[in-house]
């Protein structure tokens, strides 16, 4: 019950914003919920002990929180409350709904999306493999070729493989840039630096 | 509205619902107003009773007219109104541009599918025309790879129309014809999905895998039901209900004829002089023909030649807890022999497992109920003329060996019923 408190000392300025700024304010009682409440059998709780009894404020867990109400039983869950009070409260727009057909539309629209999405994914791998491929095998042709006159065999190879350059010419990867520390330094960077 | 208008408004909608079934077989344009000039071309001919259809009258006086005739209007009188204005384009020619798109998409994967259909026929009539003797393996490699092929094929055959939303819709509405691949699959992912999950759950809780068979994977839906009654996997049915023969739905989602055998099993007969519990047959049929299309086996019209044993109406005698009527479907081998009903007459401590060693079937589908005494159990088994319907088992009183102590401590000064609540 502590961290339900404390849950809820935390999110009731909030929540009192959030009232005030999408509902009518309601100045004391708790809204019109209670009806809805009561007829309806929605029941959003994952958490199987607190027992929902349909009376008067028995939803008002926004306004009452954690405090017994006046006839006894069980203290409910704030949580629960609030979540009942704005996933039914009457502003709350209603559950998107599809009738046959167009749900069937969707679906068809999102199964031609899902399948469209996936060739491209294995086309583009397709392409990155291929790619690969065609690299390889022309290293593969230059280490195997005869070079001329008195230079050994697979010299080009070995000059495709060299990295020079692939930090720029004459660069130096900028991890080299500054010792390596587990920390930043004192000084982020030395503004007044000239050389 | 003046008379003469509304005598004709029938006839109109009648021309005018032709009317748009043309329009929307040439284009999509339904908002067009000109197209209405020749409903005034018939308005001074003779008005006639109008005939007012369930799918889109939405007058009160014409639902009326249709209820006195005993038809009930279909859906609500929005729906029949939204109906009654739209032209009834097919589905797949909506005019929703993504629709569309997406439908485009889907034909040509199934397109790309076919192909490949196309293809992996002829590699596996190629396949079936060589030598095995050219494989490295021999005949058995020549096999496995037909029938990796052939899986293949099958998955190819399902992946060509799993993306049509005609074909969901009609599987939905249970009008899958489960000749075609494509809506057994369907069928045995929604089978999958819940019922024989159930099934699957009732055969651990009731421990009918170690007590009637080893081990057993369900591949078959079988539903039971007796007479209208339907059975819920694991019910208590009265044993007034149960005394006919119930009916099977079997649904078997691979293709092909097959012939099944029906057994009916009880594991739990009490047998009180070896203090044990024994089993005993209730039902045998064998050489039942069953398919994908044509799955409803029902027990009590079984032939004469089919029937090994016929159905002995379940009971369970007073004080005995309550019986387990296991129903197990068993598929049969191509062209093995016939089970002879004289070999398998015995009822009595008839086990599954060393019929289907010496038989050599394959379970395929199970359901079960179960059984107690109730008021009906005397009266069935005196029409089965059963004996022992007077017999009532009682649980034998085991003498404790250590002599009762005193309460001692807690247990005696909470002896008096002030307590009673606290007691265990």
């Amino acid at each position: 019950m502590a961290s339900h408190s404390s849950i809820r000392t935390m999110m009731s300025p909030l929540l009192a914003s959030f009232r005030s700024l999408a509902l009518t304010p309601a100045s004391s009682n708790v809204p019109r919920t209670t009806s809805l409440l009561n007829s309806s059998t929605r029941a959003f709780s994952a958490s199987p002990n607190v027992s929902f009894r349909g009376g008067p404020g028995g939803g008002g867990g926004a306004k009452k929180g954690n405090s017994k109400s006046k006839k006894g039983g069980p203290a409910k869950d704030p949580r629960i409350g609030l979540i009942r009070y704005y996933l039914q409260h009457p502003q709350t727009p209603r559950p998107l709904r599809f009738s046959r057909t167009r749900a069937l539309r969707h679906w068809t629209i999102h199964r031609a999306w899902m399948l469209a999405r996936r060739k491209k994914l294995e086309a583009e791998e397709r392409e990155l493999y291929r790619m690969y491929q065609s690299m390889h095998s022309a290293c593969e042709e230059l280490r195997l070729l005869d070079a001329p006159g008195t230079k050994d065999e697979g010299r080009l190879y070995r000059i495709a493989m060299e990295k020079k350059g692939i930090f720029g010419h004459g660069g130096v990867p900028i991890e080299y840039a500054r010792m390596q520390t587990d920390t930043p330094g004192a000084e982020a960077w030395n503004h007044g630096w000239t050389r | 509205m003046s008379t003469s208008q509304k005598a004709v408004r029938p006839l109109a909608r009648c021309l005018r619902s032709l009317q748009s079934q043309r329009q929307s077989a040439n284009n999509f344009r339904t908002l067009s107003s000109s197209a209405r000039c020749n409903v005034e071309a018939v308005v001074d001919s003779t008005p006639e009773k109008p005939i007012f259809d369930p799918e889109t009258v939405t007058s009160i006086k014409g639902e009326k007219a249709l209820m006195k005739s005993g038809i009930l209007p279909i859906g609500s009188r929005r729906r029949r109104a939204a109906i009654k204005s739209s032209d009834n384009i097919p589905f797949e020619q909506l005019p929703y541009l993504c629709f569309q798109e997406a439908r485009k998409v889907l034909q040509e994967d199934r397109e790309e599918k076919l192909k490949l259909i196309a293809t992996e026929r002829l590699r596996i009539s190629n396949m079936l025309a060589r030598d095995p003797s050219t494989f490295k393996g021999g005949v058995l490699e020549k096999e496995t790879k037909l029938s990796s092929m052939r899986r293949y094929l099958e998955w190819l055959k399902i992946q060509a129309d799993i993306n049509d939303p005609l074909i969901k819709k009609r599987f939905e509405d249970g009008e899958g014809d489960m000749n075609k691949p494509i809506y057994r699959y369907l069928a045995d992912r929604k089978w999958r999905e819940y019922q024989r999950k159930i099934i699957v759950q009732r055969i651990e809780q009731f421990g009918i895998v170690p007590d009637f068979l080893p081990h057993f994977e369900p591949t078959a839906e079988v539903q039971l039901a007796f007479k209208n009654r339907n059975v819920q996997p694991g019910e208590y049915i009265d044993s007034r209900v149960s005394e006919v023969a119930p009916r099977l739905k079997v649904q078997v989602f691979n293709k092909g004829e097959r012939l099944v055998t029906v057994v009916v099993i009880d594991g739990d007969v009490p047998d009180a002089e070896k203090d044990r519990f024994g089993t005993r047959s209730h039902f045998i049929a064998t050489d039942i023909p069953l398919s994908p299309t044509d799955t409803s086996i029902p027990l009590s019209k079984v032939t004469k030649e089919q029937l090994v044993q016929p159905w002995l109406p379940p009971f369970a005698q007073k004080g005995s807890p309550y019986h387990r009527l296991a129903v197990f479907v068993l598929e049969q081998q191509p062209g093995q022999p016939k089970v002879e009903a004289e070999k398998w007459a015995e009822r009595d401590n008839f086990f599954l497992k060393s019929f289907i060693g010496k038989t050599r079937m394959t379970p395929i589908g199970f359901n079960m109920f179960r059984a107690t005494w109730d008021d009906g159990t005397a009266g069935v088994m005196e029409r089965a003329s059963i004996e022992g319907a007077d017999i009532e088992f009682k649980r034998k009183k085991v003498v404790a060996l250590k002599p009762k102590q005193k309460a001692r401590g807690w247990e005696a000064r909470h002896a008096s019923d002030k307590y009673k609540s606290l007691r265990r």
